[in-house]
């Protein structure tokens, strides 16, 4: 299987690697189709939720039924604004996030007295799961936006700390070294040496806080659940059952994290254009 | 530099003990209601209460005003009348999460050496683990329960999915980076395949398996909690929301003490099972400069 | 007429590494560098050539003894004394030029000033091609001149080189030892060139310093009395030859 042709040395080109992508996604698509062809009327329309049936329930809804279903989001305008507002949330929890932990985490990457002050705290928000104190944040800060905007800065925050102070941390010696014997000031060195050596894992962290950020989104739209937003859209068409609805739903968050990680991969590959990359 | 230890271990403390002080004094300074911020002794109480189990006798609100120390509120109550207690809901949630670590990581690991291990494999199933790993697993547990029911299994998916998504990368980034330099100087000493995967491929990618399992054992918490507060009338997630909060979407009913209790036996558990990761790490990767 | 004053000057230093082990590294080593001399400190990996350098350099304080430049005692690291590590220290996220300018934006010298100096110095080591370059695309050669050309850009009076052209293979490393020893002699300046090469440190050198393994003293000191500017033929000369077979005699 692996080497002689089929390596990283020298591998198929790229017109073969996106036919190959097509192909598979393609594939999926087909599957899906002819699945849901002949579920319909075989699959259970008749589901137990635990305290009652529920009736017609499509486990795979058809294509043109989630056509229909998407056309007739689209033209309520449904579906646009609760990409609008649930994407507008992401974005100010992981600005306001992103910038106390970028932060903290160059604070505590820089001096260790406030590493030592900081650290059983970080360790304690590390482990705790965001999504637990939505409770607390609905007590203290209200059902309104404050609470959704802060749980998602919540859970950002908490990896972007750790990236920066990482970033920072991992500074190889020798540059710190060539710019201190170049007559570098500690501030010229921060700003041209640490900062610029940190970004790497500082865009990390911010992607994989982006990820928890649509993770919690879902969760945290359940909070004085109202329409226009996605994860009240989930939850309401799951309470129905309204499964073309929940399809289309689920489809459109993925469809979003997809974009927004492509969007943070490109600002990160274009913000180190520097960088040495393998492969 | 041997004192740098204690001054971590004396910052790290004092830091600690400034906040608890700093929340009991101005918790008991009647600036706020004690159901929104409960005084740090009701906190201890409410974790007392959550641990022995016992329904205490019923203490009116003047009671504690005046100054009886007891603790106890709907949400309390409800948990303790459920048989609720505190260890049994961490050893739930606890089972959820070795379930999902145990379940997850062979999966994520098994798609991330093959993608890595073979161009041909990394180009077909790449795009899918990307569009499959965009959708946010607690997204996806309304759905999965129409297929499965209101039972176990709908619950423990999506943590089981959260894990191998995690894990497929460092697998991945492991096995590939692995392959462009160790493995072709063993195959030229010529190495047989199974051999390569168990001594060259495996301890090589090691140290990113073990870091991505760090990261895993956090998700899946992450995930199990979420779980549970959605819809599960047991484990952590269960206690802290009091089982009631999406029952009545406009009101909680949670009571603060009770959810910083749960937040602190979390955050507890995590760090003791990331603190095993963390020593597993050190003793498997012993050669690790 | 007396002596000048020696540009660098070790007196009696001393360096032993503290941990769970203390590891000496150097004892009682004395030398003196002079104005616009080039001397090569010449010993085996491990004999504290590095150490020594970095304690010129101003990072590491002797344990014993003490250092002095210009009369001065060194007390950390001066852009007056260009240092140029064995590592590969070039910033990876600046461009060529502006690597070679980071010294003189540190002294906060106007944009336009930078330039002139840093395009001139950028033809000198002759990577005009690659001036918007970054790192990534240059040769290790290259990025080693980038980094002798970052330190001279700031004119320091001493030239601190450690091991530079070491992780270079032969053919290269010779043709950058031609490129330094032109480059130096456009630019005189004081320098103190770490190796472990001896036949690089006679090409160079105008004197040469043998260290003994650790703990590093200096064994032998030698005068390289061979016409400049040297070339190939200076490679192949019999006084070439007969520096270098005593140099190994010292050796070993």
């Amino acid at each position: 299987m692996p080497p002689k042709k089929d390596n990283f040395f020298s591998g198929p080109g790229i017109r073969t690697r996106t036919a190959r992508a097509l192909l598979s996604v393609g594939a999926l698509a087909v599957v899906y189709g002819i699945a849901s062809e002949i579920g319909r009327g075989r699959l259970p329309d008749r589901i137990w939720l635990g305290t009652h049936y529920v009736e017609n329930v499509q486990l795979l809804p058809p294509y043109p039924s989630l056509a229909e279903e998407t056309t007739f989001l689209l033209e309520s305008g449904i579906l646009t604004s609760s990409i609008a507002v649930s994407a507008g949330r992401v974005l100010l929890g992981l600005l306001l996030g992103g910038a106390f932990g970028i932060l903290l985490g160059i604070a505590t990457g820089r001096a260790t007295r406030a590493e030592y002050l900081a650290d059983p705290w970080v360790t304690f928000f590390r482990f705790t799961p965001a999504l637990a104190l939505l409770p607390l944040f609905v007590l203290w800060f209200g059902y309104g936006e404050g609470s959704k905007v802060l749980l998602i800065a919540t859970s950002v925050a908490v990896v972007t700390i750790l990236g920066a102070h990482q970033g920072v941390r991992s500074v190889p010696r020798v540059y710190l070294d060539a710019a201190a014997a170049l007559g570098a000031s500690p501030g010229l060195a921060f700003r041209k040496i640490v900062l610029p050596a940190a970004l790497p894992h500082i865009f990390a962290s911010l992607r994989i806080g982006l990820g928890l950020a649509w993770v919690t989104i879902v969760v945290a739209e359940l909070i004085d659940a109202r329409m226009p937003s996605l994860g009240y859209l989930l939850t309401l068409a799951g309470a129905y059952p309204r499964v073309p609805t929940m399809v289309v739903g689920i489809a459109t968050i993925g469809a979003l994290v997809l974009a927004f990680d492509l969007l943070a991969l490109w600002v990160h590959a274009r913000a180190t254009r520097w960088m040495r990359r393998t492969a | 530099m041997r004192r740098v230890p204690t001054q971590r271990f004396v910052l790290g403390f004092a830091s600690l003990a400034a906040m608890v002080l700093a929340y009991t004094v101005l918790s008991n300074a009647h600036l706020f209601r004690p159901e929104v911020v409960p005084p740090t002794q009701e906190i201890a109480v409410a974790f007392t209460e959550l641990v022995v189990g016992a329904r205490p006798p019923p203490v009116t609100e003047g009671d504690m005003h005046a100054g009886h120390h007891g603790h106890s509120s709907a949400h309390v109550g409800t948990l303790l009348q459920q048989g609720v207690t505190l260890q049994d809901s961490l050893a739930i949630t606890a089972a959820r999460v070795l379930f999902g670590l145990a379940a997850g990581v062979p999966l994520g690991v098994l798609l991330g050496v093959l993608m890595g291990w073979s161009r041909r494999a990394d180009d077909y199933l790449h795009p899918l683990y990307v569009l499959l790993r965009s959708v946010p697993p607690l997204a996806l547990i309304t759905y999965v329960m129409l297929w499965l029911g209101h039972g176990e299994a709908h619950r423990l998916i999506p943590i089981v999915y959260a894990v191998a998504a995690t894990m497929v990368i460092p697998a991945y980034h492991g096995v590939r980076d692995v392959l462009v330099t160790y493995v072709v100087a063993a195959r030229s000493l010529g190495a047989r395949r199974w051999l390569l995967v168990r001594k060259v491929l495996l301890p090589a990618a090691g140290p990113a398996l073990l870091a991505g399992l760090r990261y895993a054992v956090a998700i899946a918490w992450m995930t199990a909690v979420g779980a549970e507060m959605l819809m599960s009338e047991n484990g952590m997630g269960n206690l802290i929301v009091g089982g009631g909060l999406w029952a009545s979407r406009t009101q909680t009913k949670a009571d603060p003490a009770v959810v910083i209790v749960g937040i602190v036996t979390l955050a507890a558990a995590g760090w003791a099972m990331d603190a095993l990761a963390r020593s597993a790490t050190a003793r498997l990767t012993r050669w690790v400069r | 007429m007396t002596a000048p004053a020696p540009r660098l000057e070790a007196v009696d230093v001393g360096y032993t590494y503290p941990g769970a082990t203390p590891t000496q590294a150097l004892e009682k080593i004395g030398l003196q560098v002079h104005d616009n001399e080039f001397v090569a400190l010449l010993g085996p990996v491990g004999c504290g050539k590095t150490t020594l350098l970095r304690i010129f350099a101003g990072f590491l304080e002797p344990t014993t003894g003490s250092v002095r430049c210009d009369g001065a005692t060194v007390d950390g690291p001066s852009p007056q004394r260009g240092y140029v590590l064995q590592e590969d220290a070039i910033f990876p996220w600046m461009t060529v030029r502006e690597n070679v300018e980071f010294g003189l934006l540190a002294r906060g010298i106007d944009p336009a000033a930078r330039g002139a100096v840093g395009g001139e110095l950028i033809e000198l080591i002759g990577l005009s091609r690659f001036e918007d370059a970054y790192p990534k695309e240059l040769s290790a050669g290259m990025s080693k001149m980038v980094e002798v050309a970052r330190v001279l850009a700031t004119d320091p009076a001493i030239l601190l080189l450690d091991e530079p052209f070491g992780a270079l293979d032969a053919q290269t490393r010779a043709r950058m030892q031609d490129e330094l020893a032109r480059l130096w002699e456009r630019r005189r300046k004081t320098v103190l060139f770490v190796t472990h090469d001896a036949e690089e440190a006679l090409y160079l050198a105008d004197r040469m310093l043998v260290l003994s393994p650790r703990p590093g003293r200096v064994k032998a000191d030698f005068r390289v009395d061979l016409p400049r500017p040297r070339s190939l033929e200076t490679r192949f000369s019999p006084a070439f030859s007969a520096l270098k077979r005593r140099i190994w005699e010292t050796l070993s």
